[in-house]
């Protein structure tokens, strides 16, 4: 049977910036409190057009798991480590913090977290899923924007959507393969 | 009083102010023991390297830059430049030093470093083989220093042959860090690497006339005319290594706003006319390079006092282009919507505290050294 | 696990040492304070540390979703979605809700009783015991029915707490009948208005509408559940959202059509729409004959509002009021005119729901799949007691002020003028239960004078509101992940009961509201102590006695419901809460008490050049005032700014980022500007929640500026609902 490959598929038109995300993250992985700290975002993108006619689009985010991830490439003590269902992950007992992964993350998916001693990241709750739950920003959506599952099982809700949807993924040119992928 | 700081200033306000300066860094670094990084600095998750980063760079280039021009003497028989070998070497490896020092200050854990480096090596990091061939290179150096105190020419031949190596390699290296971030595309590409060793030579040239005009300026004596010749040569090397250093701005510039290639474009900008604007023309331009060239182009100016401030003003530009190369490639956000844009840039402004680590780390330097000129035989022996 | 989260946990700054003076452990973990505390006796023994996952419901704002909170080693480590709750919350844990576990774990709350020491206002408090704390309660309370009546305190209360029955009960049981509740800083006129016209107030169905229009009612962040989710349920195209409001919030980021409307002249939009429904024959005859009356006095009324006449009212375009009324009225049934709860807008707020109820009528969209759909309930055993009689009580202060005033709620800025000017009679007395009336009532000054006559203030919350600031007596309450709370129907289009289950057990000293309720009656004597002698097992087994099945659900599920779909049209047949039994075009009961029988337009003040509307609005990370100091939701949005046009900003002269002036007829505040083309031009706006008073709110204190100081308080005359929009401001640099 081949490996599990987690992904998370975003219908961002069902966003509305409501941070629901954003604030569960915190709360299952007790990221502390700060402006910077934070493991999952919705960007207010640029506003559109000129009053009266305007328009907006909310683009919520993460680690992007990618299969070919900077961050993993230049850690120098190999803290950041991809699981086989392509979960990225970070040891923190590993981690310097000389932040060179920060710089190299070309989706600013990463923060120093003072408490743990090491950059963190989302894992896609890889607690929960690995426990057969949902990562808790798919879980709290209210407009369920986000749909996590195995790309590698057809049948998924996520192969499903990817086979019916034209999608794209983050900085395509970047060579990272992300697995967030967003509906168009 | 120690010959070297005779007339003025006088060694005891010299070392005060430097012990000043160290007191500084090390409150700066009790600060940040007891408060945390988050707390004290003014890097953020966006721009994570600051002044310290920069200032690593900056030591560690100057490191590299007077292993490079003692070589010219030692390893490539340029007669002329031989004499300065034993103190580009030491204070190669003061810089050097207080680099790692610095560098330690910005890193949350040094001493994980120095576990994980060895036992969870990831050989393609950029920062793990710096940091390898840094370690070697001070090796090498440190071994060349002792040949060379106790006159063993040949052996410091080998090591500095080796140590020429080791510096080349670990400073393309440094720039490599930086030039293999694909996500930042102005320092992407193979630029950096390349432009970093003609920098390095920049630095080693600038500093070593520094270091041959004050420690000759001491005797209160005129300039024996070695000396004075060997100014006049460093002189016209370092009117070629600046004029190098022009084109190779003009030519990082000039693709970097030709097409207007995305993020690229905007963190050139940022330094040509946005927040770095003052640093790139009035210190990196005007300071570091336009003056020096002129000052040493001209064989008038060109007397030992006007390479030596040459070298300074240099070397103070040459601080800035550390501090704007590292702060620009990050000023372009990674994600449109990021808060806290100003003019559609993220902004970084020193902390008290990093600043107080970077005066510490440049005091220190210049007080080990001095320590060293007054400890330390380092005068060739006239009969070599 | 326990390791690595108290790890986590120790450097956070868990109770910091707060504005009171109160001792504080300065660090610690969660669990180590718990038995730090335990050890101190401050709190019962901790012998075990619990890992369990608690039905129970979020008391975030007035939605009240279920959810799990997942308890590890005696600490709420989460709160979840309750899944089974998806009826009414459609499973989701907004970011409010998933900051609830902040709210028990907030250095900043209150944590035992505390008796003001310095002046009103000052901040110097000393801790007291619960019984001191009572007593002194007590004592006054008795003081103040002895010296004036029982009439002479004011029983200010929230809701949906689910205990703030049992505040009101003792606001009865004491004899007072002056209780103010939120409504009139909210959405009484829009009940009004529509009341009148259906003898109801429906709730839209937005999952089966295919064309939505709405007036502010910000859906998208002002979060109502479950309108907000369906909203953004649409299939690609078949479902249409048109938005107006002068603001270009998150719902118009999301809608079809945004109209940037002029503050005030909704109703003209919506008149003129009724014009071109009845003009064009476009209503739904059938319907209009057999279950309206009125109808034919509105034809002749609407003669003169024409798209063309509206349009130079709300500087929407004839044409676009012409095609949305067209497809509107193409689409009916499955279209709603969503007429949101939210604050009134203006003055004649009852009439432009009026309004907005009537054109939902003549489409005949009432209690049919995709309209308007009168709420359903849940039919549960009334919590009971027989409260004292006292026979010298004079009625309520604010009584004939309006022509509707709701006799529990009161009219807040009418009752407050009355107690200034001390007519009928003397108000010397609060009672305030998580009510923030300082930071919510329009016109702060006026409501800081009004306390400042009272002889005594006693305000119970979880936190140091600045309305507690201003109080003599602060007793702390238990949260409400700390509480087991009575059921409660959720009434809607599929009702639903929830309840509350302590996650944990009640931190520090804070107590339930019935404790305190029972404790103070305890004092003020054995007939209203009586009426509180039951346990709150005891009053849930009550509640639920006439169908056991209730409990068993909650207990299991964490929810109960009878049916997990609308059922429609059960009203037909039967005759409405309307005098006429029917749905009201025409309202006699207006003509009687001299009211517009149809709504009337008038045009809103004019907005002078250098003057702006200050418009009020919500985010969806706060409710109201009371969430902005939480850490979690501090960090996403730490202060407010005004929004100012460019085209203004620019003519005064003033950069985005810098702090302005902002300044009333009744007030001043300073705050950051922010320069966006979201608003209009007349109009500026401010988030609530901010330039808080009380440094018990660490996060918030000082930050940013109060709309409340800035806001008139305008009223509606028909409902007592203050209007938010009337008031215009200048702007200065500061």
């Amino acid at each position: 049977m081949k490996n599990k490959r987690y992904a998370i598929v975003l219908d961002t038109k069902r966003c509305i910036d409501c941070k629901a995300c954003t604030v569960a993250c915190k709360a299952e992985n007790d990221v502390p409190v700060g402006r910077d700290n934070y493991r999952n975002w919705v960007d207010e993108e640029k506003l559109r057009g000129t009053y009266p006619n305007l328009g907006q689009s909310f683009t919520p985010s993460q680690c992007q798991h990618c299969a070919n991830p900077p961050c993993a490439h230049v850690c120098p003590t190999k803290a950041t480590v991809v699981s086989p269902d392509g979960i990225v992950h970070v040891i923190a007992d590993k981690c310097i913090g000389c932040k060179y992964c920060q710089t190299a993350c070309p989706y600013n998916a990463r923060y120093y977290n003072e408490v743990i001693a090491a950059v963190d990241k989302c894992t896609f709750c890889s607690h929960r899923v690995y426990a057969g739950g949902m990562p808790a920003c798919v879980e709290t959506c209210p407009t369920k924007v986000r749909v996590f599952g195995d790309i590698n099982d057809p049948n998924s809700e996520v192969s499903r959507l990817l086979a019916k949807n034209p999608s794209r993924v983050l900085k395509v040119a970047q060579g990272t393969k992300p697995h967030l992928f967003y509906l168009t | 009083m120690h010959p070297i700081f005779q007339h003025r200033p006088s060694r005891k306000l010299w070392f005060g102010l430097l012990s000043a300066g160290v007191v500084i860094g090390i409150i700066g670094a009790l600060n940040v023991l007891i408060n945390g990084h988050a707390h004290v600095y003014n890097v953020t998750r966006e721009i994570p390297w600051g002044i310290l980063i920069a200032t690593y760079v900056f030591l560690v280039v100057s490191s590299t830059g007077l292993c490079l021009v003692s070589s010219l003497g030692h390893v490539f028989g340029i007669e002329k430049f031989e004499f300065i070998g034993k103190r580009a070497i030491i204070l190669a490896i003061i810089t050097l030093l207080c680099g790692f020092g610095t560098i330690g200050m910005e890193i949350n854990h040094p001493i994980r470093l120095g576990i994980y480096a060895i036992i969870s090596p990831n050989f393609s990091s950029a920062i793990w083989w710096m940091g390898t061939l840094y370690g070697l290179y001070l090796v090498l150096l440190s071994g060349e220093l002792y040949f060379l105190m106790k006159g063993m020419h040949k052996g410091a031949f080998a090591l500095g042959m080796a140590g020429f190596i080791a510096a080349i390699s670990a400073h393309s290296n440094l720039g490599a860090v930086f030039g293999l971030l694909e996500a930042r595309p102005f320092w992407y590409g193979s630029f950096l690497p390349i432009y970093f060793i003609l920098s390095a030579l920049v630095s080693g040239g600038a500093i070593v006339s520094m270091i041959v005009y004050f420690n000759h300026k001491e005797s209160g004596t005129p300039m024996p005319q070695k000396y004075e010749d060997f100014m006049g040569t460093l002189g016209k090397l370092q009117a070629l290594f600046l004029t190098i250093l022009i084109f190779f701005v003009i030519w990082k510039i000039i693709p970097a706003v030709y097409g207007h290639p995305p993020e690229k474009f905007e963190a050139t900008m940022a330094t040509l006319t946005g927040p770095l604007a003052f640093n790139f023309w009035f210190f990196e331009v005007l300071l570091g390079m336009l003056i020096p060239v002129v000052i040493l182009l001209n064989p008038r100016t060109r007397t030992p006092g006007g390479v030596m401030w040459a070298g300074l003003l240099s070397t103070f530009g040459i601080f800035f282009m550390r501090f704007d190369l590292v702060v620009a490639g990050q000023l372009v956000s990674m994600r449109e919507g990021a808060a806290d844009l100003t003019n559609g840039l993220l902004s970084y402004v020193p902390s008290i505290t990093e600043l107080a680590i970077v005066i510490g780390a440049i005091s220190l330097c210049l007080f080990l050294y001095t320590l060293a000129e007054h400890l330390l035989p380092l005068d060739v022996e006239e009969d070599h | 696990m326990t390791r690595l989260l108290e790890k986590k946990l120790s450097r956070r700054r868990f109770i910091g040492v707060s504005s009171c003076a109160l001792a504080g452990v300065a660090v610690g973990s969660q669990v180590k304070v718990l038995r730090a505390l335990a050890q101190e006796g401050k709190v019962g023994a901790v012998t075990t540390l619990p890992t369990k996952d608690v039905f129970t419901s979020c008391g975030m704002c007035v939605n009240k979703c279920g959810v799990i909170a997942r308890v590890r080693d005696g600490v709420i480590h989460k709160l979840d979605p309750n899944p089974n709750f998806a009826v009414k919350s459609r499973a989701m844990l907004c970011a409010r809700g998933n900051a609830g576990t902040k709210v028990v774990y907030d250095p900043d709350r209150l944590k035992y009783p505390l008796i003001r020491v310095g002046e009103r206002g000052e901040g110097k408090w000393r801790r007291a015991s619960w019984d001191e704390a009572l007593d002194l309660v007590g004592k006054n309370l008795n003081q103040i029915a002895e010296k004036y009546t029982r009439a002479g305190v004011v029983f200010a209360s929230t809701e949906g707490t689910f205990q703030d029955h049992f505040f009101n009960q003792m606001a009865e049981c004491y004899g007072s009948p002056n209780t103010l509740r939120h409504a009139t800083l909210c959405l009484s006129s829009n009940i009004q208005g529509f009341s009148a016209t259906f003898g109801t107030n429906p709730t839209p169905d937005v999952l089966n509408a295919d064309y939505i229009i709405m007036s502010g009612a910000n859906r998208s962040e002002a979060f109502i559940t479950p309108d907000t989710i369906d909203l953004l349920k649409g299939d690609g195209g078949m479902r249409k959202l048109i938005y107006l409001d002068p603001r270009f919030t998150k719902t118009a980021a999301k809608a079809d059509e945004w109209y940037p409307i002029k503050p005030g002249t909704d109703m003209a939009f919506i008149l003129a729409m009724i014009n071109v429904i009845v003009t064009e024959k476009r209503y739904n005859k059938d319907f209009v004959e057999k279950m309206t009356v009125g109808f034919d006095k509105l034809v002749p009324h609407i003669a003169t509002y024409t798209p063309e006449w509206a349009a130079k009212e709300c500087e929407i375009p004839a044409a676009d009021i012409r095609r949305i009324a067209r497809d509107f009225a193409d689409a009916a049934p499955h279209a709603v005119y969503y007429q949101g709860r939210r604050s009134s807008f203006f003055a004649n707020d009852t009439q432009m729901r009026r309004a907005m109820a009537i054109l939902n009528a003549i489409i005949g969209n009432w209690d049919v799949e995709g309209g308007m759909i009168p709420n359903r309930s849940i039919a549960m055993t009334k919590h009971d007691y027989l409260a004292p009689y006292y026979d010298d009580i004079p009625g309520r202060l604010d009584a004939d002020s309006v022509a509707y005033l709701s006799e529990s709620d009161g009219s807040w800025s009418i009752f407050r003028d009355r107690v200034l000017e001390g007519k009928p009679y003397p108000v010397k007395g609060m009672m305030i239960y998580k009510q923030n009336c300082v930071a919510s009532v329009p016109n702060r000054a006026k409501t800081l004078k009004m306390m400042a006559q009272m002889d005594f203030i006693c305000t119970i919350d979880v936190t140091m509101s600045d309305t507690a600031w201003y109080s003599d007596v602060v007793l702390p309450e238990a949260t409400y992940l700390e509480r087991l709370d009575p059921p409660e129907v959720l009434g809607g289009i599929v009702p639903v009961v929830a309840w509350r289950q302590p996650a944990v057990e009640a931190l520090f000293e804070s107590k339930p509201c019935l404790w305190i309720m029972q404790q103070l009656a305890k004092r003020l004597g054995p007939d209203i102590a009586d009426t509180f002698n039951f346990t709150m097992e005891e009053a849930i087994e009550h509640q639920c006695s006439n169908n056991p099945k209730i409990l068993a659900d909650l207990k299991s599920k964490g929810v109960y419901y009878e049916a997990d779909k609308p059922v429609y049209g059960s009203s037909y047949g039967k005759p409405l809460k309307t005098k006429s039994g029917k749905i009201e075009i025409y309202s006699e009961r207006y003509a009687e008490k001299g009211l517009d029988p149809l709504p009337v337009y008038s045009s809103p003040n004019v907005v002078p050049t250098g003057k702006y509307r200050l418009l009020v609005g919500r985010h969806a990370y706060f409710t109201h005032g009371t969430t902005t100091n939480n850490p979690y939701l501090h960090d996403i949005m730490p202060e407010n700014t005004l929004w100012l046009h460019p085209q203004e900003a620019a003519r005064l002269g003033l950069d985005d980022g810098r702090l302005v002036r902002v300044k009333s007829a009744v007030g001043e505040e300073t705050l950051k500007l922010e320069v966006t083309e979201k608003i209009r031009p007349d109009s500026v706006y401010m988030a609530h929640g901010f330039g808080v008073l009380s440094k018990g709110q660490s996060n918030v204190y000082g930050v940013g500026g109060c709309d409340a100081a800035l806001i008139e308080e305008k009223t509606c005359m028909i409902s007592g609902n203050v209007a938010m929009h009337e008031t215009l401001v200048e702007i200065f640099p500061a």
